[in-house]
């Protein structure tokens, strides 16, 4: 606005002088430098955890303090917790864990809702974002409000207005209850108000249908926050706790973070088990994550509006 | 503006008018009258005469489905005492098969709630021995104490029947019981020339053992962090009443205020926790946290079975997870009395058997935990779980504690001065305001006035229970 | 005789053709669209909602069942019940503490990391793990590292000569302590969402503001922000509802305590719902609960209102 050599800057970019290249090698170390600190100090805790799971259960405590390379490191690296969880050790066979069937079955579950979420929670949130409807504002706040009341207060009403359905102690009654998010539709409502109506427009001209401009104009275009609303209600569904808690009764449809609790006994804390549980619990969504993190780019490739 | 207040004043007047309203799509209603509970003998006679206790040996399979705790040792005995109990009595029962429900021990008093007050269908539940007043005054577990003869109730601790019963009938047979004593890492003890007593008599008044204590935290490195601690008193990283509460009540002479607890009215606590004795108790509590720091501020978890503590008070349960952790044999253990003030006390605890009553199965549900509860059963059970047992005839024929033996101790703890934790509905609301008070106190609180303020908040908490046993 | 028919036959389809015209039958597939949605909400959200809302004027407990009716009795008590006010406090600390830094946070790591580089796709992940890490873990490893004599951070405070400092056993800092631990838990979360919000916006408009010389903060304050407007009011809103029901860390780390410093009111409604055998006192405050977000998201949504269309 002001001068124009920023503009050639960016543009063109001048022959640098030393200085410049000094300045800029200081940017890039600082910036990296920051990096490493945000790396460290988001996983730390983690990586204390992976590798607690790790070491024998005797060293996972008694090497905290005083700090030395051991309170992260295992002296002694054993994966026999593992083996235990998934039923492949003697210890393993001797008391039944299958941690792989609490895996298979949180899967399921978090699938088949983050599936029907998809498709409920953006016909929801489209008719928010562009629809016209008496009321609306009401109907958004009528849908918003359910996130207000703290779960402890409904899931016992919740639990039972499920076993009142039959749906209690089923997969069921782990799905139906999430298949619509409030959450969810109130956040692609927001991404769906972004997109440009002028291509609503053209498209309603060239005579198509709600759905078809939904399905050909508004999903292309929110492509970057179906995703992550996907990956959000996918960790939520993978980390759901007391929910199954309630309202599973066999073991055989257990969720994953329930297995974990269940290494708590009445006595003693199976800590190699439950650090163990919780790697595996948090690796399958890091690793969706990452998968996802190619349709964040391709998002802005695809969708990025051409004049 | 204006928007927000017609919806705000629309909620509101609709949830009124719902409230208002006669409860009836949702919820299963127990209508009960608040002022007189309902005989609990009643319950029994009525169910007794809908479905006969004797066993139709022509019917078809029966699954009890059993709310337990989490933990595979009792899962495996309780399978074995299945098998048994199957071919028992000709194979009377052998149509007769569990399905175990698992809930972590933070959350099962919750999962009994939500099971209850969904009106969920099930036959049999683990139920905490402090817990089974609540129980028995919510009338939500069925009372099994004229299925029991005088002698059968005499097999067990007089202690477990008394934590099993509320207004003094048998609500559920003891699983298995428990008592704390103070273990110690040999090894470290050792190190430090001290040598516990072996005999109970001889036990550690609290001022000797914090002698010992002092002498056990080490700070080699001098950097003001014991390298070791002297003592965790009690499991888990919490303040239960289990183990906390023992502190109080052994400052007071037995059959004092403090020693007692509570009130005989079962909802007075000024004066019981707030007494003069119990203040100079919880002084010295205070002191090993944050004058002598003997024992950590906040929690460590396996802090003994760490090697980073050289005493801990717990039951005989520890000796398991020692052995799982280090193998068999590894970790070079003693134990002695529990340190005293005025009165030598140990908490018991014993889990028992419920029984729902909304059990379809009672036949079956009775006979089960009859046997399961018999010498046989907790034979079964003692293999696994190898911690106390509540059958008493048990002891004449289990090496460890028989004269001599490595868990003599805990026996000879439990008869002699093993009592029940304050028994009254109120129990739960009890020790939440307990634990946070003695959280308080750890952290270097002002002791009469923390206890002073719990005893109030307490008694308005459990005065909903007032002449539950009139 | 014949004429009765016809003319009722007349009605009808004048009646239907009024009922069908284009401008209903526009809101009648409009209504398709939230249709599924709303089924769900009204039978698994507002059923369950209005039973607390209706066990609120009961004497309810869990155990005990259904008593009497004691109309707003429960609310009278609610407001002269000192604790419920100490842990409204608490909790409007927390969030007042908590969404605005996490925001402020979130919206610079998502402008930093948003370039397509290998770095930045590591950070992001890096970030985003203490997300999907189950709380309760996290909690335990947290308490860990604040630990008063062997936690982590003592030690590398003690590293600078700095003596070791008492965290979670202080009633000052217990409620700071969690704050960190807490934004250090959903900064991903929010910086994802921000992310996904700056790829909505279309880089036309960067483009055109980079031919016309604009600095990047000049970019930032006249372009980027405005257009992020409603995904940042979105943020907030949610992250203070979420913050201010905010109850595991409190449950494992320190049930509440030290002096009552952290017993947000999610924490003490479960006490009266499980641990009390008050359910109805405990739904009465729920309700209240739902009562305050409402306010707030109402007044947030309004503050946040958007006038940039494009």
């Amino acid at each position: 606005m002001e001068n124009t050599n920023t503009n050639i800057n960016i543009v063109a970019g001048p022959p640098k002088s030393v200085s410049q290249k000094l300045k800029d090698l200081g940017l890039y170390i600082g910036e990296h430098f920051l990096y490493l600190i945000l790396v460290i100090v988001f996983i730390a805790p983690l990586v204390w955890m992976v590798l607690g799971s790790l070491r024998e259960e005797k060293e996972i405590f008694a090497n905290l303090y005083p700090f030395t390379i051991h309170t992260f490191l295992p002296i002694k690296w054993t994966i026999n917790t593992y083996l235990d969880m998934f039923g492949i050790s003697e210890v393993g066979i001797m008391y039944g864990l299958e941690f792989q069937k609490f895996m298979a079955n949180s899967l399921f579950v978090s699938v088949c809702v983050v599936s029907c979420s998809l498709i409920f929670n953006t016909m929801g949130a489209y008719f928010f974002a562009r629809l016209d409807f008496p009321f609306k504002n009401f109907l958004l706040i009528f849908v918003v409000a359910t996130m207000l009341i703290p779960f402890q207060a409904t899931i016992v009403p919740l639990y039972i207005v499920v076993k009142d359905l039959g749906m209690n102690n089923s997969f069921w009654g782990l799905i139906i209850p999430w298949f619509a998010s409030p959450f969810v539709i109130f956040a692609l409502a927001q991404f769906i108000k972004e997109i440009p109506k002028e291509l609503d427009e053209a498209a309603t001209i060239d005579g198509a249908s709600l759905w078809g401009i939904l399905w050909n104009v508004i999903i292309p275009n929110a492509i970057p926050g179906i995703i992550t609303m996907a990956l959000l209600e996918f960790q939520f569904i993978w980390n759901l706790f007391y929910w199954p808690l309630i309202v599973i009764n066999s073991p055989d449809l257990q969720m994953i973070q329930v297995a974990i609790a269940n290494q708590t006994t009445q006595t003693q804390i199976f800590w190699g088990r439950t650090f163990a549980g919780s790697t595996l619990a948090s690796l399958p969504v890091i690793i969706v994550f990452l998968a996802l993190q190619k349709w964040y780019i391709q998002g802005v490739a695809t969708t990025g509006l051409k004049g | 503006m204006k928007q927000f207040r017609l919806i705000v004043s629309g909620l509101i007047m609709a949830s009124l008018l719902l409230g208002a309203c006669q409860p009836e799509v949702v919820e299963v209603i127990k209508e009960v009258p608040v002022e007189k509970i309902v005989e609990v003998e009643k319950i029994v006679e009525v169910d007794s005469n809908a479905q006969s206790l004797d066993a139709d040996p022509d019917k078809n399979p029966v699954t009890l489905k059993f709310l337990a705790l989490s933990d595979d040792d009792q899962l495996n005995a309780w399978r074995e005492q299945l098998a048994e109990f199957q071919k028992i009595d000709g194979g009377k029962w052998s149509y007769v098969d569990l399905e175990f429900e698992t809930i972590p021990f933070r959350e099962l008093f919750p999962k009994i709630e939500a099971s209850v007050a969904a009106g969920l269908p099930w036959d049999l539940y683990q139920a905490d021995g402090p817990d089974m007043k609540h129980y028995g005054f919510n009338r939500v577990i069925f009372d099994m104490n004229d299925l029991f003869t005088a002698e059968e109730k005499a097999q067990w601790f007089p202690q477990s029947v008394e934590e099993g019963s509320f207004r003094g009938r048998l609500l559920g047979p003891p699983i298995l019981q428990s008592c704390s004593l103070m273990m110690y890492n040999k090894d470290m003890t050792d190190a430090a020339g001290i040598n516990p007593p072996a005999a109970l008599a001889d036990s550690w008044t609290m001022d000797e053992a914090m002698d010992a204590w002092v002498k056990t935290t080490l700070d080699n490195d001098g950097d003001g962090v014991p390298d070791q601690w002297g003592v965790r008193w009690g499991q888990g990283t919490w303040t239960g009443d289990y183990e906390a509460g023992i502190f109080r009540r052994s400052n007071g002479v037995k059959g004092s205020d403090t020693w007692k607890g509570m009130g005989d009215d079962g909802v007075t606590f000024r004066g019981f926790v707030d007494s003069d004795e119990s203040v100079e108790a919880h002084q010295f509590y205070q002191d090993m946290h944050q004058k002598q720091k003997v024992t950590p501020v906040e929690a460590i978890p396996e802090i003994f079975e760490s090697r980073i503590s050289a005493f801990m008070i717990t039951p005989d349960n520890r000796i398991g997870a020692l052995n799982r952790i280090h193998g068999e044999g590894n970790f070079n253990w003693g134990v002695t009395g529990i340190p005293y003030f005025k009165t030598q006390v140990c908490h018991t605890g014993s889990w028992h058997y419920g029984i729902s009553p909304n059990t379809e199965n009672l036949a079956e549900a009775v006979a089960f935990v009859k046997y399961a509860s018999s010498d046989d059963g907790a034979r079964i059970f003692y293999k696994y779980v190898r911690q106390l047992p509540a059958n008493i005839g048990l002891f004449n024929e289990l090496p460890e504690y028989a004269e001599g033996g490595s868990q003599r101790l805990w026996l000879d703890a439990m008869n002699d001065f093993g009592i029940p934790r304050i028994g009254t509905p109120g129990y739960t609301e009890y020790q939440q305001m307990m634990s946070e008070a003695l959280q308080n106190i750890q952290a270097g609180g002002d002791i009469p006035e923390i206890l002073g303020a719990t005893a109030g908040r307490i008694e308005g908490l459990v005065a909903k229970y007032t002449g539950w046993n009139n | 005789m014949t004429t009765v028919p016809i003319s009722s036959t007349d009605k009808e389809t004048s009646f239907l053709a009024r009922l069908w015209s284009p401008r209903n039958r526009y809101y009648f597939i409009a209504f398709l669209f939230i249709f599924p949605a709303l089924i769900n909400f009204s039978i698994f959200r507002y059923l369950p909602i209005f039973a607390a809302a209706r066990s609120s004027l009961w004497q309810y407990s869990l155990l005990g069942g259904y008593r009497d009716f004691i109309g707003l009795q429960h609310y009278e008590n609610m407001m002269i019940d000192p604790y419920f006010w100490k842990s409204m406090k608490v909790t409007a600390l927390f969030v007042l503490m908590k969404v605005p830094i996490q925001v402020v946070l979130s919206l610079v790591f998502a402008i930093l990391l948003q370039k397509e580089t290998k770095t930045s796709a590591v950070v992001r992940s890096a970030i985003f793990t203490p997300v999907v890490t189950s709380v309760v873990v996290v909690s335990i490893i947290w308490a860990m590292m604040y630990h008063s004599q062997l936690g982590l951070i003592n030690s590398m405070l003690s590293a600078f000569g700095i003596p070791r400092q008492i965290f979670l056993s202080d009633p000052d800092r217990a409620l700071p302590a969690m704050t960190a631990m807490m934004v250090w838990k959903d900064l991903g979360f929010s910086m994802i969402i921000i992310m996904a919000g700056l790829k909505g916006i279309p880089t036309v408009y960067r483009e055109a503001a980079i031919v016309d010389g604009a600095k990047p903060w000049q970019i930032m304050r006249h372009i980027t922000l405005p257009l992020l407007k409603r995904v940042l009011m979105f943020v907030v809103v949610t992250q203070t509802i979420f913050s201010f029901q905010n109850f595991v860390p409190v449950y494992v780390m320190t049930k509440g305590g030290p002096m009552d410093a952290t017993k947000v009111i999610v924490y003490y409604i479960y006490q009266f719902g499980f641990l009390f055998q008050d359910m109805g006192y405990a739904s009465a405050m729920s309700i209240v609960t739902l009562l305050i977000l409402l306010v707030v998201s109402m007044i947030q949504m309004r503050l946040f209102r958007t006038d940039v269309e494009y």
